[in-house]
């Protein structure tokens, strides 16, 4: 009987260290390990019109929700509270915007959209009025540009992704030409910039896979990844949180992949599909200051929240 | 004596031990081999090839072609088949795609930009016989009509060409520009890039070269941007496919004055001069496709010379699209070869992304030229109503997503779904069913 007692506690003994190795081995993996947990769709204003293909979603502060509502030629302002929509949509439809495909708010709540069909940056005050189009002061030579994307950091500077001199543009909330950053010697095509709480610009190249970072001040791209392909399908479009970290949005794969501060692969969520939780050729993402994402999930028409669960 | 004793000591080892043990390594090493390799198998003599000749007696025939393998020659059957037994078609000693590689390894070096595919795959059989032939290199056929044997198309080409390049038709033909192995210096197996390909026949300072080409400095140029080397049906081999600015000789048309290669304008906007309407349909749209206005533009995808694409496109439509998009085209590739696909949709099936894709611009999501992705387009070609009674149209709403109705695409992908059947988006039917009809699974 003792034999057999000890024999048990043997295995027990073992057992019990082989789970506690496994733990300690997988630890430093599950500790960075994040989820996106569903919590609601919009489908359409407070007067029941569906949105139609959207593209673009800006968060602002807490509870500031902007959608580019694109197929629909308008943009929808909902406020969020707790991952629910608190009161009914303001649509705001302009006779300056046509077709807005990103949009971005800066800290006085000022709205910012990029207009595929005139390929410029239109400003609309938190009401959303019509204050202006981008107009760059002090642009220097070669002054022809054509923004692909666009983005403002959180001293509302403007950052524009200019595909035809090959550079990102940096402006002062005045509109005021800062500096440049020309786009590395070797790439694929650039499809959108963000920049971080530490000023490091970063710009996905959708056709490799690539991600490239320039530190604050810095004049040139270095890559911060090599080809995500692996992961990631279409990388079309890109945005980061507070503590640095990199949501690529795959267009054509339907999910979103998340990178660490350094680039290092950190998990992909979501998937292609149309039921809810699912994405369906998805644009712009944003994170609000509660963690909540909200992505464009353009063919399927809605917009979809998420809780980001770490 | 005793004075030279102590000094032949060494390391306390005697030298006549020494010596002895030297005189035996010696014997051992001389009589050790021949043992292992003929005494010991006792193989009578031609053991190695030449009584194979006794039963194959085809190969008697075959040593008397013009170029016959050395080792063949040497009555060494030995070198490449095994005797006995083997584990590889024809008793050779290793299998087929690794043999020749094994001594002729420079065929394919590492540092190659580009090899021939029946060379990576081992199957020199192609090309050569490896016991003999009365053609050079032992090849199956002489000249250009061994390579024709697989490049039909290009052997079309060639044949009906107005105008023929004469380096195809002299000398080595083919190789006089194409190494058949792999190349270390340019793709398509060429040996080395143009225009310094080129000039190892053409003459760029002669003054009949600066007038043929207008006087534009072209001589460091790409031959091949403008001339097909297989031939053509235009004066001078410019590919079938011209710009007219290229055949009316109008350089100036885009180009400044002879002396510098400079356009006028840059990207979209030089075109622009001559397609004005065009161009403004397409900037009218909503979408317009990024890469025409990037700093390349229109010239990402058109040649603005001459190719043999129509519409002077860079390469068929599939590879220019795939370029930016290989994702896509990837699945596409995959529906191709699934057998499960049998009814695959015609323009995937052909690689013709501008049968629903509006190159240019178009006003909604994906470049789709319809209004709606979907029925309108779909029905171009299909019927649907005669092979499902499953209700689409704006009626009938998407469970799944309730802004969306019912289309072809609630069930199917267009542009190929890889692995799946009947260009379903899903792996089984009733995967596909069960996404809507829940019931089902209850």
């Amino acid at each position: 009987m003792t034999k057999m007692i000890n024999g048990s506690s043997k295995i027990l003994l073992i057992m019990t260290g082989l789970l506690v190795a496994v733990l300690f081995v997988q630890l430093p993996f599950s500790e960075g390990a994040m989820k996106f947990r569903y919590m609601t769709s919009i489908y359409a204003d407070d007067k029941g019109l569906g949105l139609n293909q959207p593209e673009g979603v800006a968060c602002g502060g807490e509870s500031l929700l902007i959608v580019a509502d694109s197929g629909n030629g308008r943009l929808l302002r909902y406020s969020i509270k707790d991952g629910e929509i608190e009161a009914g949509a303001v649509e705001i439809k302009l006779e300056q915007i046509f077709y807005p495909i990103k949009t971005e708010i800066n800290s006085r709540d000022e709205i910012y959209i990029f207009d595929r069909k005139l390929r410029s940056i239109v400003r609309l005050s938190p009401a959303g009025d019509f204050r202006g189009y981008l107009q760059p002061v002090g642009l220097p030579s070669p002054t022809a540009y054509v923004p692909r994307s666009f983005t403002v950091d959180r001293k509302d500077n403007i950052y524009i992704l200019d595909i035809l001199s090959e550079r990102v543009l940096i402006f002062d909330p005045g509109e005021r030409y800062v500096r440049q950053i020309k786009f590395p010697q070797e790439y694929g095509f650039f499809s959108d910039v963000a920049v971080d709480f530490r000023g490091t610009v970063i710009i996905i190249d959708v056709v490799d896979g690539k991600v490239f970072s320039a530190a604050k001040n810095s004049a040139s791209f270095s890559p911060l990844t090599s080809s995500l392909k692996e992961y990631v399908r279409f990388p079309a479009s890109l945005t980061v949180d507070d503590r640095g970290r990199i949501y690529l949005v795959d267009r054509n794969g339907g999910s979103i992949v998340i990178l660490g501060q350094d680039g290092s692969f950190v998990g992909r969520q979501s998937g292609m599909g149309w039921k809810e939780g699912s994405l369906h050729y998805p644009a712009q993402m944003c994170i609000n200051k509660k963690g909540e994402i909200f992505v464009a999930d353009t063919r399927n028409s809605r917009v979809q929240i998420f809780k980001l669960v770490e | 004596m005793p004075r030279s004793r102590k000094t032949i000591k060494i390391k306390g080892i005697n030298s006549r031990y020494a010596t002895l043990f030297s005189l035996c390594l010696i014997s051992f090493l001389v009589c050790a081999a021949p043992v292992h390799s003929e005494s010991k198998f006792k193989l009578k003599l031609g053991a190695k090839g030449q009584t194979c000749l006794k039963c194959h007696e085809a190969f008697n025939k075959t040593l008397k072609s013009r170029f016959v393998h050395p080792l063949l020659k040497k009555g060494e059957c030995i070198g490449c088949h095994v005797p006995h037994t083997s584990s590889h078609k024809g008793l050779l000693k290793t299998d087929r795609a690794k043999l020749c590689h094994d001594c002729h390894k420079e065929v394919l070096p590492e540092n190659a930009l580009s090899s021939h595919e029946v060379v990576v795959e081992g199957n020199c059989k192609t090309c050569h016989d490896s016991h003999g032939s009365n053609n050079k290199f032992m090849l199956l056929k002489s000249g250009n009509e061994l390579c024709f044997d697989c490049h039909k198309d290009m052997s079309e080409d060639v044949r009906n060409a107005r105008f023929k390049h004469k380096s195809l038709e002299k000398g080595k033909g083919c190789l006089n520009c194409h190494d058949p192995h792999s190349s270390a210096k340019s793709s398509f197996l060429l040996e080395s890039r143009a225009p310094s390909l080129c000039l190892k026949c053409h003459q760029t300072n002669k003054v009949s070269f600066a007038k043929k080409h207008m006087n534009y400095p072209v001589q460091n140029a790409d031959c091949s941007s403008c001339h097909n080397p297989h031939g053509s049906h235009n004066r001078g081999i410019i590919f079938d496919v011209a710009h007219a600015a290229v055949t009316e000789g109008k350089c100036t048309e885009c180009h400044q004055q002879p002396g510098s290669l400079k356009t006028k304008k840059k990207t979209t906007q030089l075109c622009r001069e001559c397609h004005q309407d065009m161009v403004d349909q397409t900037f009218n749209k909503n979408r317009v496709h990024w890469p025409l206005v990037d700093k390349v533009g229109c010239v990402n995808c058109h040649d603005p010379h001459a190719t043999k694409e129509k519409k002077l496109l860079k390469g068929s439509i599939v590879n220019v699209c795939g370029r930016c998009h290989a994702d896509t085209v990837q699945l596409q590739e995959w529906s191709i070869k699934n057998p499960k696909n049998e009814r695959i949709c015609e323009p995937v099936k052909k690689g013709n992304c501008i049968a629903c894709h509006s190159p240019h611009a178009a006003d909604k999501v994906l470049l789709i030229k319809e209004q709606d992705l979907s029925i309108d387009l779909c029905g171009r070609c299909h019927e649907w109503q005669t092979h499902s009674t499953h209700p689409i149209g704006e009626k009938f709403v998407d469970i799944r997503a309730k802004n969306l109705s019912l289309t072809c695409l609630s069930c199917h992908t267009a542009c190929g779904t890889g692995n799946n059947p009947t260009m379903l988006t899903f792996s089984t039917t009733h995967e596909l069913c069960i996404q809507c009809h829940v019931e089902r699974i209850k």
